[in-house]
């Protein structure tokens, strides 16, 4: 790049991933100093490092250094080139950690990216892959990115500690983002789920279902949770079963929650029931928060948004998670947009909480690095 | 929106921004004259009275719909666009006291630090649950479904 843009400085490691994801979408460089500086381990973890080194195989030209003790990271943000990328995944943090920062890039590759992941697909920090895909990726077809190579598959199931997953993304590359207008939500028609074991008895997903579908049954009939047992080699290193769910409304908004066991060796055993029970409740909050995107996704909502054409967005969110009250701060110091942000108090409506209405004019970013064919 | 704030919330409210309060009220009340002449001019015939007591709402709902806005939206905005610099700005340790001249005793501002190298998730846990077995609870959320009443446009 001819110009320099100025460097960002930065304390500590948390947003350390949206801090970079920003940073290489911008071109500006960044500086994190202080990461874990007081801690008796100070430095990057493992499962940073290896963010950092799946970064640098989607981008071209990155400079990226980091000093002994692992307390400075510079990074120089190259050109996403994108192209078939395989990854190991640190078993430390799931595979979620690493592909919700993926969805943030790929529509913007060079070439249209194709990444094997592996490690853990589900766990009990992360959105889950089975998550992800239920509604990051319909979120990104209202944007306009959209076609035949956009999937995720999961081909292999890994829960912590062991791991063992593997997830296949693709994503088409586009040149510019749709605006979008999502102000209204609609009404939920249905809840899907998935329900999964690995190692364990396929019995034990099967308990998770009555209980919860006993909550959800007094809102809703339309209820359908699939089973997913795999066997073998593709069902990883560890034990373990979940469940997450999914409720669609007559607008294509996606709400979802999930749950899953404790790692074997840690912590008491979880009752399939009390799983079921309590992962039907996480739906039931998050239904009440409401919003046209899911709580998790507020943040590639709002980056894509900001990465528009130059025209009017609009979304309307639930409460703002703390993630995201940062990404907006990031996004200021990044692309020097700011958000008006408009409170909808719930009123009299039967329809949860107070509600957010996010607007926004697009930057009019545009893909250049997309190869004309 | 019909909801009246309770008489507790609308005191400290006019506490907080008897500032503006003031000022707005005089805004409001040259608005007013000015609508009233202009009223008058055109009916004098009618009950101005009752379109007296009319607008005396009106000027009570703007004032307390002002504050309410200034409650809520710039709030939020605030909080969000408000605080970006201190935390680029922020050094830690310097203004520790010395012990014996050579070692500086540090005292991190906890919650800071503790929010600098947190842990980096994207998921926003459920703080304060609801206890979904309330029927109150249930009907709270009861219209998000289609089995719940619709708008009448729809």
């Amino acid at each position: 790049m001819a110009t320099q843009a100025q460097c960002l400085s930065y304390a500590g490691c948390n947003f350390l991933r949206q801090r970079l994801v920003l940073s290489t979408l911008s071109g500006r460089p960044v500086k994190i100093r202080k990461i874990r500086a007081r801690d008796d381990n100070p430095g990057l973890r493992d499962f940073e490092a290896s963010f950092i080194r799946l970064l640098d195989k989607i981008t071209n030209g990155s400079r990226i250094e980091i000093n002994q003790t692992g307390t400075t990271l510079y990074y120089q943000p190259g050109l996403l080139s994108g192209g078939f990328v395989e990854h190991d995944c640190s078993v430390l943090r799931s595979i979620g950690y690493y592909l919700e920062s993926l969805l943030c890039l790929a529509p913007f590759m060079k070439h249209p990216l194709k990444v094997v992941l592996r490690g853990v697909t589900n766990d009990q920090v992360d959105p889950s892959v089975d998550v992800l895909k239920a509604t990051a990726l319909p979120l990104l077809k209202q944007f306009g990115i959209d076609g035949e190579s956009f999937e995720l598959k999961i081909i292999r199931r890994g829960m912590p500690p062991g791991g063992g997953g593997e997830v296949m993304f693709s994503c088409p590359v586009r040149k510019v983002l749709k605006p979008v207008q999502l102000t209204d939500p609609g009404k939920i028609k249905r809840i899907r789920g998935c329900r999964y074991s690995v190692r364990v008895s396929p019995q034990m997903a099967n308990r998770i279902v009555d209980s919860a579908r006993s909550l959800l049954n007094k809102f809703i009939p339309d209820i359908y949770i699939y089973t997913d047992h795999m066997k073998g080699v593709n069902s990883g290193k560890s034990p373990g079963f979940g469940l997450s769910l999914v409720a669609e409304t007559t607008n294509g908004t996606f709400l979802s929650a999930e749950l899953a066991s404790n790692p074997q060796g840690q912590g008491t055993a979880v009752l399939p029931e009390d799983l079921g029970r309590n992962c039907a409740r996480l739906l039931l909050e998050e239904i009440y928060r409401g919003g046209c995107v899911d709580s998790t996704n507020q943040s590639l909502a709002l980056l894509l948004m900001t990465l528009g054409q130059q025209d009017v967005s609009k979304v309307l969110l639930g409460p703002l998670s703390p993630y995201t009250i940062e990404f907006l701060r990031h996004l200021k110091s990044f692309f020097q947009i700011m958000f008006k942000i408009e409170t909808k108090p719930c009123g009299e409506e039967l329809k949860g909480g107070d509600k957010v209405l996010m607007t926004c004019v697009g930057t009019g970013f545009s893909n250049l690095s997309k190869t004309l064919k | 929106r019909k909801k009246l704030p309770k008489p507790s919330q609308v005191g400290s409210r006019q506490k907080q921004g008897s500032e503006n309060l003031i000022n707005e009220n005089s805004d409001i009340e040259d608005l007013l004259k000015e609508e009233e002449d202009y009223k008058d001019e055109n009916n004098c015939t009618t009950e101005t009275s009752g379109a007296l007591k009319w607008k005396e709402d009106l000027s009570r709902k703007a004032a307390e719909a002002f504050l309410r806005q200034q409650q809520t939206t710039p709030n939020l905005r605030k909080l969000i666009y408000g605080t970006v610099t201190e935390d680029n700005e922020e050094e830690d340790g310097e203004s520790g006291e010395e012990l014996g001249g050579l070692f500086r005793v540090n005292q991190p501002d906890r919650e800071c630090k503790h929010k600098a190298d947190s842990l980096d998730c994207s998921r926003f846990p459920v703080e304060a649950p609801h206890d979904w077995d309330l029927e109150e609870v249930m009907n709270s959320i009861r219209d998000c479904f289609v089995t719940g009443k619709w708008e009448d446009d729809k």
